[in-house]
This record gives structure tokens, C-alpha cells and sequence, in this order.
């Protein structure tokens, strides 16, 4: 698997997502090796869960912006991964490329060794830029076309997604595949002082809201601040927001001229433990997104069991089924919002019923060994139609 | 011998004089008998071509429009040459000897294939980045320096057409002394000393 991210270099979902699927991977017998960037005191090679970590070189020397470093890295990194294969004497299966970041190298490699590459399309950059403005983003977009129509089969995390690559990139029906993004229950399960760390947040008669997030437009945080209101007359909350973003001093604005600044908490980037506890002890967990390729955040309140209020788009609409797994709210609307956290609320009898269900679908359908089983039987397929066919080197 | 040449130019896409030289270059070593494949860029005209004069060339065209700067369009690019220098191999059961790299272009491509198929190298050097951008420290021409100093470390040899060149890029790149070959294009014995430079890196063991 190449990937631009792997922990500890963590810039966005794709380390988690590799460093879950690729444990599981192993325990399923796959044997994985993991080609990334470099991170500062993390060893060039390890073994982590029993994968096969290579960090290469990220590329140092100045470069003019983001995509140009991307294209110098894809250059160390497929130099490593040619040599890193040959050393395995070729016996690579699949080559599995994570998002367009890494497509130059794992494009060559692909042909060069004639090894069929997957390709999980985390999200793309029409979507990401709401269209496409400049040739640099042109460019992206045509490297991620590229990328979609050399691999076998694109992996997609939600329908949603799988819809967006197929209209984006013209890819018919059966060249994507869907396999959900995973979360891991254990780690909401550890013991702790809830009371002593609720202190931290909020007043003991005040129930918590919580939103976490980069606050930025597209996820809606302005919407549930809008709420605020509405809500506190029919209950007392506070709401923590958690996360940073380009919007964060016009929200702080928004709020100091509400007079709300006493409800709301911005806690800015929180550690993972913190947050951890944070939605065990949070009473509801608000995701009012406006565009949202999947919604990890939802599925993290789901395992750690809080309750979940989620708008009705993209990724999110999938996971969240109306009055079972979560209440489903109009994305952009703060009456919606508003209604939706106080119901919740007000109702701990309902707001048992949805967290309890939630939790057994994380475990039915977002379970991380689940998820690799799909995976394996995703590369499976792959290799029997590769075996079956002419361009396969004798 | 079976050796694939990788330029950016060749005719009919002409940037420089480039060009010209590798069309010549091809049409000497096929009088020579070497099976020679040309590797080049041309957005218009595409695909496999063998011509009167026997050169066999794949021109590969650009997967991903637009491009911000040469670096993006170049690194992208040499995808395509490692699919085709790829699908040459193995359509010839495995037998390439040698790539003959011209500029820095496609010296990328160059090294994985040296890593991946054990096909070895030859970085012919017409012209350098210092002199090309007067020594500019820009980030564009620095990245553009770091792939010329990577050909010239993975290279097997290294040709240039003067004792001048020979000496810049020992100013520039530190490049030891004895994998640089001197080959005059304006001399009579031209070709058989790019041959006996071919030949050299053919007796040693691939690494």
C-alpha cells in the first residue's frame, strides 16, 4: 500500500485508515507492506502490527508548491517501492495506492512490474474545492482520473462517494467497489473519573453538546452555533466545540454578539485522549456537515456511544438511519438543528434507543475486521480476473 | 544489443537541437545493428511508428492536462515512458540492455526501471540546469538540479559531447571523474565511441 500518511505522520484520515485496515489485513494472512513519507524520530523501517512500514525520503530540497513536492516525493517514493518489490522477488500481489497523492508512483510501478493497482479514492478534489477553479486544481483532478481509470477497481468508503467518482470520472457501475471506513470500539471503552473530567467542560447541571470538526464552512458548525438559541430555552447545555479552522474568529464574533460566550467552549485541536473521553461523557454529538464525503466524526460518537445528530447528506445520510441509529436533521437549517439536539435531550428513553442501535451497527457494519475481509475478497477478485487475462507477464 | 533511447524531443517535435541529434543517434546505431527503440513525447502524434529508416518509436502523450510548471508535466510524463519502456520488455521476453537517457527529462523513469527490471542506464547529458537557469536557486530549478544530480548517482556511465561539460559537471554535481565518457559528436569515431560506452556498462553485472 503507498500512502502520503501513515502514523505518527498524521495530516488527515487516511493514517488511521491505514494503520486499522492494515492490521486487520494481516491477521487475515495478507502480507502488507506500507510505503510512506518520512516523519521526524520515526524509523525509516518497522514493523507495526505485523505490517511492514518503509518511510522514504519526503523530499526536503525547496520546492514551488504542494503538487510540484508531491510529484518529487512520488519520485523517491516508487525509486524505494521498485526496489523494495524487487527485493521481494516481485511476489507483490496488488499494488494499493491511497488517493491521488501518490498516483505517479504507483502508476509507473504498475506497469513496470505489470502488477494490478487498487485504488481507494478517499475523497476528491471537485468535491473538496466544491469545482474546479484553477489549473491547479484542474491538475489534481486529471491526476485523479488518471489514477481511477488505470486502477482495477475503485474502492469508494460510502454510496455517496461511489456516486461522485463514477459522475466525476465517468467510471461505469462495476469499476467501484464500496467498503465503508471503520471504527475501533476498544478504544472508548477504558475506565475513567467521568465527573472529574467532566469539570473540565461544563457546569454539573448543564447537559454537552458536542461538534467536532474542522471549522471550516462545509461543516455547518455556524448552523449549530445559529441554534444555540432555540435550544437553551428549552434545556441548559453547553456546547463544545472541538477543532480549528479558518472560521474560528468569526464564530467566536458570532458568538460574543449573541451573548452566548458562556454556553459555548472552542477548544481548539484536542489530544486523542481527551477527545476520546469527551465523547464518552458528551450527552449528544452534533454533526450539521454541508458536505461530507463519509463522517468519521459520526462514527466515533456511534462507538463511543453518544447519542447522534447528523444532517442528511453524503456520507453521513448512510450511516445515520432516522430514529434508529441517530436523529437526522436538514443540513444548513438551525431550526432543524435545534430540534433535533433537543430531542435528544429531553428524551433520554430515545436518546438510549439510537445510541444503543448505533452501537451495534459499528460493530455489524464498521468493524475494522469486517471491513479487511471486504478488502481481501476486493484484492481476490482482482487477482482472478488478472490471472485470467493476457497482460499478466509469463 | 537492444537499447531504448528516452528524449523529450525527436522529430517531429523539435524544441532545440536535441532533436536532431538522437534522430541521428538512432539512424547510426541501427547501421550498426542495434535494435533501437526511441522513447519520446509528441501530444499530437501518438503511438508506434516505424519508419524508412528503421527507427521503431512509441510516442507518449500527456495523461494529465493542465500542468503548473515542467516539473509536474515531466514527472507525470514518466509514467507513461516506464509503461512503455515496460511493454517493449516484456514484448522482447525480458531483453533490454540498456536505456539511453538524453537530459534529465525522463532520468525518473530511468531509475525505477534500473530498480525494477535491472535495466542499466546510460545518462547522455546534451545540456545542465545551472547553466540552462545561470545558476538560479529557485525552488523550480533546484528540484530540477536534484534530477539531474539523481541521474548522474544511478547512471551507469555518463556521456557528454566536451572535455568542457566533463569539467562542469564535476564543478556542479561532484561527479566522480571515471563514469564520465567523452564522446564528440563532430568526431569521425562518434558512434563507436557511444558503442564502446554502450558496451563498457554491458560487461559489468547489472546492480
Amino acid at each position: 500500500m503507498l500512502s502520503w500518511e501513515f502514523p505518527p505522520r498524521t495530516v488527515g484520515g487516511i493514517a488511521a485508515h491505514l494503520f486499522n485496515l492494515s492490521r486487520e489485513l494481516v491477521k487475515l494472512g495478507v502480507d502488507t507492506h506500507i510505503v510512506t513519507c518520512d516523519f521526524p524520530g520515526a524509523p525509516e523501517s518497522e514493523v507495526v502490527n505485523g505490517a511492514h512500514v518503509l518511510r522514504v525520503d519526503s523530499y526536503k530540497t525547496p520546492s514551488p508548491d504542494f503538487a510540484t513536492w508531491d510529484s518529487l516525493m512520488n519520485v523517491n517514493m516508487q525509486k524505494e517501492t521498485a526496489a523494495l518489490i524487487s527485493s521481494l522477488s516481485g511476489q507483490v500481489d496488488i499494488i494499493h495506492a491511497h488517493d491521488w497523492l501518490v498516483a505517479n508512483a504507483a502508476l509507473g510501478l504498475k506497469h513496470v512490474f505489470r502488477i494490478p493497482l487498487a485504488a481507494t479514492m478517499h475523497s476528491t478534489e471537485i468535491g473538496r474545492r466544491n469545482g474546479l477553479h484553477t489549473d491547479y486544481e484542474r491538475m489534481i483532478h486529471q491526476t485523479e482520473n488518471w489514477l481511477a481509470h488505470e486502477s482495477w477497481r475503485v474502492v469508494c468508503c460510502s454510496q455517496y462517494m461511489s456516486g461522485q467518482v463514477r459522475w466525476a470520472y465517468g467510471l461505469s457501475r462495476d469499476r467501484v467497489t464500496v467498503i465503508p471506513n471503520g471504527v475501533d470500539v476498544s478504544v472508548y471503552e477504558e475506565e475513567f473519573d467521568r465527573a472529574e473530567f467532566r469539570k473540565r467542560f461544563a457546569w454539573p447541571e448543564e447537559k454537552i453538546v458536542l461538534f467536532v470538526g474542522r471549522l471550516v464552512y462545509e461543516k455547518g458548525v455556524q448552523t449549530l452555533i445559529s441554534a444555540i438559541p432555540k435550544v437553551l430555552s428549552r434545556v441548559n447545555a453547553k456546547f463544545v466545540v472541538v477543532g480549528e479552522g479558518g472560521m474560528k474568529d468569526s464564530l467566536m464574533r458570532q458568538v460574543a454578539n449573541m451573548r452566548l460566550a458562556h454556553k459555548i467552549m472552542f477548544t481548539g485541536f484536542l489530544d486523542e485522549e481527551s477527545l476520546r473521553k469527551l465523547y464518552q461523557i458528551a450527552d449528544v454529538c452534533v454533526v450539521p456537515s454541508l458536505y461530507e464525503p463519509f463522517g468519521i466524526t459520526a462514527l466515533e460518537a456511534m462507538a463511543a456511544k453518544t447519542p447522534l445528530v447528523a444532517s442528511n447528506t453524503g456520507g453521513l445520510s448512510e450511516i445515520v438511519e432516522h430514529d434508529k441509529t441517530g436523529t437526522k436533521i436538514f443540513a444548513g437549517n438551525a431550526d432543524s438543528v435545534a430540534w433535533g439536539i433537543t430531542r435528544v435531550l429531553l428524551d433520554p428513553g430515545y436518546a438510549n434507543w439510537i445510541k444503543l442501535n448505533a452501537y451495534q451497527k459499528t460493530l455489524e457494519v464498521y468493524d475494522w475486521a469486517k471491513i479487511a475481509k471486504q478488502t481481501k475478497e476486493y484484492y481476490e477478485q482482482i487477482l482472478k480476473e488478472y490471472d485470467g487475462g493476457s497482460w499478466k507477464p509469463t | 544489443m537492444r537499447v531504448i533511447l528516452f528524449t523529450w524531443e525527436f522529430p517531429p517535435r523539435i524544441a532545440g537541437q536535441l532533436a536532431y541529434y538522437v534522430n541521428r543517434l538512432a539512424v547510426e546505431l541501427i547501421k550498426k545493428n542495434v535494435d533501437v527503440y526511441v522513447v519520446t513525447y509528441n501530444n499530437s502524434w501518438i503511438g508506434f511508428h516505424q519508419g524508412a529508416d528503421g527507427i521503431k518509436a512509441y510516442r507518449i502523450s500527456d495523461k494529465v492536462q493542465p500542468q503548473i510548471n515542467v516539473l509536474t508535466w515531466m514527472l507525470s510524463l514518466n509514467q507513461e515512458a516506464e509503461r512503455v519502456a515496460a511493454d517493449i520488455y516484456y514484448s522482447m521476453k525480458h531483453e533490454v540492455n540498456l536505456i539511453d537517457a538524453h537530459d534529465w527529462h525522463f532520468i525518473p523513469a530511468a531509475v525505477t526501471l534500473k530498480r525494477a527490471l535491472k535495466i542499466p542506464f546510460v545518462y547522455s547529458i546534451d545540456s545542465i540546469e545551472p547553466h540552462r537557469s545561470r545558476n538560479s536557486g529557485a525552488p523550480l530549478s533546484s528540484s530540477i538540479r536534484s534530477m539531474e544530480s539523481l541521474g548522474i548517482s544511478e547512471a551507469a556511465r555518463i556521456i557528454v559531447k566536451s572535455e568542457w561539460m566533463k569539467q562542469e559537471l564535476k564543478r556542479y554535481y561532484n561527479a566522480p571523474d571515471n563514469v564520465i565518457e567523452v564522446v564528440s559528436p563532430d568526431s569521425e569515431s562518434w558512434i563507436d565511441g557511444i558503442l564502446a560506452t554502450y558496451q563498457k556498462r554491458l560487461e559489468v553485472p547489472a546492480s
